[in-house]
């Protein structure tokens, strides 16, 4: 059985196109154009999925991207939504949801059971007893539900794109093409973006059997295409609105930023469903369903219906209905008044009986339960929602058409701010103090007259002309006064229930009496306790109608209720596309490629790149012994880390001495040129957040180095203060521009020596000196530094020759068996050396008082940060000292980790340990903690709690830890 | 051959695309990736091309527009703009008080400015070490829409407008000029962020149909 028509004006497929595809086994063809929905329902197919909860069977509802009943799987895509999802050729479709098939769904007989699965009752029941709960939330799982996840899903990168423009227009309906067109004219910059394949909203189906109005979309789209100031993009939606007019469009290819000067809301409104018994079976729709169906894809709706309705839109859809054939039986008006005289006249024109005051008491469904026989229709009471059933007429058809009201699409008004209110003319919330620079236009602004939407438009466009500096006339207009387009209250009471509110949910009429009787008589509680709006549709079919019936419930005017909150995204949006191509900086240094060829085992340290250890390819090293053979080269011979990754600071100007003096803790005004000393950093709380080394090349320059991971922070911190005391001071930050490297060991000044002109003997540079000079016949600055071992060499390059001093340093080397050492290595060697790390052995907390820096702190200073901190501090007992420790000798237990507690002996908790190694050169265990104070001196016992609870004991041991090799006699 | 002493910061992410390497201005460069006709149409749909060899000068301080007029550099009038001397060296301003100058293969201005010794207080040189890169192409739009999220199709960078942005993640400075008759986008970044954003930029360049060219394809050296 066919049920598509004769080709249509405007439709929207491709008859030239026929396309082939399977549906639960059924072969079916459709054309290009073809949405799944209209395809299926084109074959004579109307079962297209099964309800959430209950499994009955469903058809097609809002044929307008909320049809969440008709989720289809197609291979390794799931959750696709058949009203909106176009047809092609091979796909395999499944309704999601089901076991054993859409029309043999063994999970049907949940329907049964439904007057003992009240609203809420999985709140309430299977708890108990706990041991219990992994069984039935397993069967909860796989009776409810949407598609399911698949694990495999390819990555497929969607861009995230940024657009720019001076009015967004969303919606491209007559009010939306009006005001785009209305902008350009003004020499504006329109974005204009509508979610269907097609711009024209409802001048594209909502004929009232005339198509005259397809003539004034024609114009409309005509105009657009030729106006080269308007973009406009169909087949996307507006996910939500941000702050600034940051609206993103979702479309299938991605999401585009749109960052508008204002913004146009003209999205129209939703239909909502009147509410009686069996509004859920198969061939029952909204009236705006069955236009889109009839006149885009040119099917008929069913062969014989009749429309239920609650305002004139009814009467316009009948009309559609017969212009295309359709037995129309009957117009079931809920309203006592009816609609005006001249629709009226032409729906009984056309042969179609008006029943005013009446409504549908309950759709009977066919033997299988899988569409609709017919309709029992009775006189309706609009004040007590109660029909007559003595007075009841059964009409045999096989669809129903229903019309009782709109929704505003107002997710974007209301994310942005704007203050609704309730117009009792439309009995719809419309618009009543709109943000800066965002305007609403058309239905959403409760203007129905197609007329009045155009004016409305322009008049929207006109004002956000105006926002943007343009000189325009603003004039008023008032809108055509049009038949109230919203029932109050479209519900029919029935005591068997089944009159269904929300479809996503399977929630009735009852089930909100029951959730206000339970004290959920708040929206947002009864949203949350009836889960009302909390499917994939967001409530765009359910929410107006939940207010309704909580109004009645609680006896308040609708406005008293309010709305729910509306959150961006405003529909479902995939992860994928919100994750888009994602960017993630890495920063490299000149030396990089270097340490990945020599087996450098790259991790991320921040946002920079750095070899943790080397295990050259065939070594067969492990990474334990990969760091102990570098600690040892460093111990015994020569090694060299690749330390590029260091902030690097230029200090210049006649204030600097007197800058680094405020902004560090030690002093500074009287160091030497040529000279380097410690430079820490705390905050204001007198907390430790970076140390470096500070080194004065002139009287009026200092090179500062940084932790590597705090650069950029202290860069901006000093940037900041230099600003705040207006002292005289250029600062250059030179991370970025200088590779450094540091050479360490016995013979490490063998090899430096070997290759520079710099005179680094013992005697011309002591511990600290700083020197400028050639390193390979580049530009260098040395320091000596012992971070890592007494005698070493750091030397700072222009990073562009970073690979070239390092190659030439490895090959200087070679002959004193150099070993390049990674950052676990460089981790071990301080530790030996006994320097705590700022940040992995102190926390957000420590003072220098409780890191043992003390003699960092210049606290005769007038000023420095953090002074006035330290000075409150100082005063106060310590609870908790940084010390270094050992384990014993030959101790072959479980070894402590980072972050594994000290215990005291009342089992509470004193400490920490921050740090722990085995060290190879010693043969020991040693590391730092944090601990009472009275256990910090040098030879105090603690015990540490492993991972699985057993006590180490560990001994406080003053640090460098080279001495335990002189009480072995080393 | 020698090994160059100098390298770009994105020499190691050229390697896999086996260039034809030179060296220029000291620096090992990718002088072409393919054949001139098909970097040529490359360059017409949407390329990249590494200029970080290019000699810069960087200057900083109260008095440093007045140290450089004084050596008879032009400068741009405002922040955030540039100039072209008259050999066709670039002179960015930064900020107020900061300026970055870049040289053409063909002019050593910023060697001279190098050896020119700073007598006075208030000025700084800068030693730089940017990652640079000439965009090109009719989807060069597309490119930025998706990597940056300033409007780059206005004016912004008309008249000489000089743009410090975030592209990919990374702070970078922006401008539009001609070259050899083309318009094409010029992109300085930290040189150790370099080789990422090349790799980004080539990566969605490549899936747009338009891919890498090489330094030759703008300053035809051999």
């Amino acid at each position: 059985m066919t049920s598509r028509i004769a080709k249509k004006r405007g439709e929207w497929i491709n008859r030239d196109k026929p396309l082939t595809f399977e549906y639960e086994g059924q072969q079916v063809q459709g054309y290009e154009g073809d949405t799944i929905s209209s395809a299926l329902w084109a074959n004579g197919i109307r079962v297209l999925g099964r309800s959430f909860k209950y499994h009955r069977a469903r058809g097609l509802l809002s044929f307008a991207n909320h049809d969440v009943n008709a989720l289809m799987t197609d291979g390794e895509d799931t959750n696709i939504r058949a009203d909106v999802w176009p047809v092609s050729n091979g796909m395999s479709l499944k309704a999601v949801n089901t076991d054993g098939g859409v029309i043999k769904d063994k999970n049907k007989y949940i329907d049964y059971l439904s007057p003992f699965l009240p609203v809420g009752f999985y709140y309430k029941t299977f708890y108990k007893p706990k041991r219990m709960f992994p069984f039935w939330e397993d069967k909860i799982r796989k009776a409810a539900g949407l598609g399911e996840v698949n694990f495999n899903y390819p990555r497929n990168i969607r861009p995230k794109r940024h657009a720019h423009c001076d009015v967004l227009v969303v919606g491209a309906g007559a009010s939306g093409l009006s005001a785009a067109l209305a902008a350009a004219a003004e020499g504006l910059s329109v974005i204009l973006v509508d979610e269907n394949l097609q711009a024209g909203g409802s001048l594209s189906y909502d004929y009232a059997g005339d198509q005259s109005s397809a003539d004034t979309l024609h114009a409309l789209l005509s105009e657009v295409e030729a106006n080269q100031n308007i973009r406009l993009i169909t087949d996307a939606y507006a996910g939500g609105y941000y702050t600034d007019h940051l609206v993103p469009i979702v479309e299938k290819s991605g999401i585009t930023k749109v960052r508008a000067q204002s913004v146009i809301v003209a999205t129209g409104v939703f239909e909502q469903p009147p509410v009686f018994r069996y509004n859920d079976l198969p061939g029952v729709m909204l009236g705006s369903a069955a236009q889109r169906l009839v006149h885009r894809y040119a099917v008929k709706p069913f062969e014989k219906g009749v429309v239920v309705t609650a305002n004139d839109h009814g009467y316009r859809t009948a009309l559609d209905l017969a212009s295309v054939g359709v037995d129309v039986v009957a117009v079931i008006d809920m309203r006592s008044s009816g609609a005006g005289q001249d629709l009226t006249q032409k729906v009984k024109d056309s042969g179609i009986s008006v029943h005013k005051g009446s409504c549908i008491y309950e759709a009977v469904p066919s033997s299988n339960k899988l569409g609709i026989k017919e309709v029992v229709v009775c006189p309706y009471d609009e004040n007590t929602a109660e029909a007559d059933t003595s007075k009841s007429v059964r009409l045999s058809c096989d669809g129903v058409a229903m019309s009782a009201g709109w929704a505003p699409a107002a997710a974007l008004l209301y994310q942005a701010g704007t203050k609704m209110a309730y117009d009792y003319d439309v009995e719809q919330f419309v618009p009543a103090q709109l943000p800066e620079g965002v305007f609403a236009a058309g239905k959403v602004n409760g203007v129905f007259d197609l007329k009045s939407r155009q004016l409305d438009g322009r008049r929207a466009a006109a004002e956000a002309a105006s926002y943007l500096g343009k000189a325009v006339q603003l004039e008023s207009f008032k809108a055509a006064s049009v038949n109230r387009p919203s029932h109050p209250y479209p519900i029919v009471n029935h005591p068997k229930g089944k009159n269904f509110v929300d479809f996503d949910e399977d929630i009735q009429v009852k089930d909100f009496i029951n959730a206000a009787k339970e004290g959920f008589d708040n929206i947002e509680l009864m949203k949350r306790f009836t889960t009302v709006g909390m499917g994939p549709s967001q409530g765009k079919h359910s929410n107006m109608n939940a207010i309704r019936i909580l109004a009645r419930i609680r006896q308040l005017p609708v406005e008293k209720i309010g709305t729910t909150t509306a959150r961006p995204f405003f529909h479902p949006t995939p992860i994928g596309h919100l994750g888009g191509r994602g960017f993630h900086p890495h920063r490299y240094t000149a030396m990089h490629q270097w340490h990945v060829e020599h087996g450098g085992e790259m991790m991320e340290a921040g946002v920079w790149l750095r070899p943790a250890y080397y295990a050259p390819a065939g070594a067969g090293l492990t990474a334990s012994e990969a760091v102990q053979q570098e600690t040892l080269a460093v111990r015994e011979s020569v090694g060299m880390i690749d330390g590029s990754t260091l902030g690097k600071i230029e200090v210049f100007g006649s204030d600097a001495g007197a800058f680094l003096e405020r902004f560090y803790t030690g002093k500074f005004a009287d160091q030497k040129v040529g000279g380097s000393r410690i430079a820490m950093l705390l905050d204001e709380a007198g907390v430790v957040v970076d140390d470096g080394v500070a080194v004065r090349m002139a009287e009026e320059q200092f090179y500062v180095s940084t932790n590597s991971s705090n650069a950029a922070t202290v860069y901006r911190e000093m940037q900041r203060n230099v600003q705040l005391w207006k002292m005289q001071v250029t600062l250059v930050n030179l991370t970025g521009a200088m590779a450094a490297m540091t050479v360490a060991g016995p013979k490490s000044r063998d090899v430096v020596a070997s290759l520079t002109d710099i005179d680094v003997s013992a005697d011309a540079m002591g511990k600290g000196a700083f020197r400028t000079g050639k390193v390979a016949g580049v530009d260098a600055r040395v320091m000596r530094v012992s971070f890592v071992a007494d005698l070493a060499f750091e030397i700072h390059v222009p990073y562009k020759a970073g690979l070239h001093v390092w190659k030439a340093l490895m090959e200087a080397g070679k002959a004193s068996g150099i070993r390049p050492f990674g950052t676990d290595a460089q981790r071990l060697l301080r530790l030996e050396m006994g320097h705590h790390l700022v940040s992995h052995d102190t926390d957000g907390l420590t003072n220098p008082f409780e890191a043992h820096s003390e003699s960092l702190v210049a606290m005769d200073k007038p000023f420095f940060i953090g002074q006035r901190s330290l000075k409150i501090l100082e005063k106060k007992p310590l609870n908790k000292k940084l010390t270094t420790f050992v384990l014993d000798p030959d101790f072959h237990g479980e070894v402590p980790n980072e972050c594994n507690l000290v215990i005291d002996s009342a089992s509470q908790i004193a400490g920490r340990v921050t740090s722990i190694s085995y060290s190879g050169y010693l043969d020991r265990h040693i590391g730092f903690a944090f601990v009472p104070p009275e256990h910090s001196h040098a030879g105090a016992r603690f015990q540490i709690r492993t991972d699985s609870g057993a006590m180490v004991a560990a001994t406080a041991c003053k640090a460098p830890f080279f001495h335990l090799l002189e009480s072995r006699g080393e | 051959m020698q090994d160059a002493v100098l390298m770009s910061p994105v020499a190691f992410a050229h390697a896999l695309r086996k260039p034809v390497n030179g060296e220029v201005n000291g620096m090992e460069t990718a002088l072409s990736f393919d054949a001139a006709d098909v970097e040529a149409k490359r360059s017409q749909t949407l390329s990249i091309c590494d200029v970080s060899n290019l000699n810069r000068f960087g200057v900083k301080g109260p008095q440093a527009a007045n140290w450089l007029q004084a050596a008879g550099i032009k400068l741009p009038g405002t922040t955030n703009s540039w100039t072209p001397q008259d050999n066709g060296s670039l002179v960015m301003r930064l900020g107020n008080t900061e300026f970055l100058l870049e040289d053409q293969p063909e002019n050593d201005l910023t060697g001279m400015l190098n050896d020119t010794a700073v007598n006075e207080g208030g000025v700084h040189k800068v030693l730089r070490n940017d990652a640079a890169f000439i965009v090109s192409g009719e989807l060069t739009p597309a490119l930025f829409s998706e990597v940056c999220a300033i409007d780059l199709e206005g004016a912004t960078l008309e008249e000489n407008r000089l743009v410090m942005t975030v592209i990919a993640g990374v702070s970078a400075t922006l401008l539009k000029q001609t070259l050899n008759g083309q318009s094409v986008y010029r992109i300085w970044c930290d040189g150790t962020f370099g080789p990422y954003l090349w790799k980004t930029l080539l990566g969605i360049i490549e899936e747009q149909g338009g891919g890498p060219v090489g330094f030759n394809f703008y300053y035809k050296l051999n």
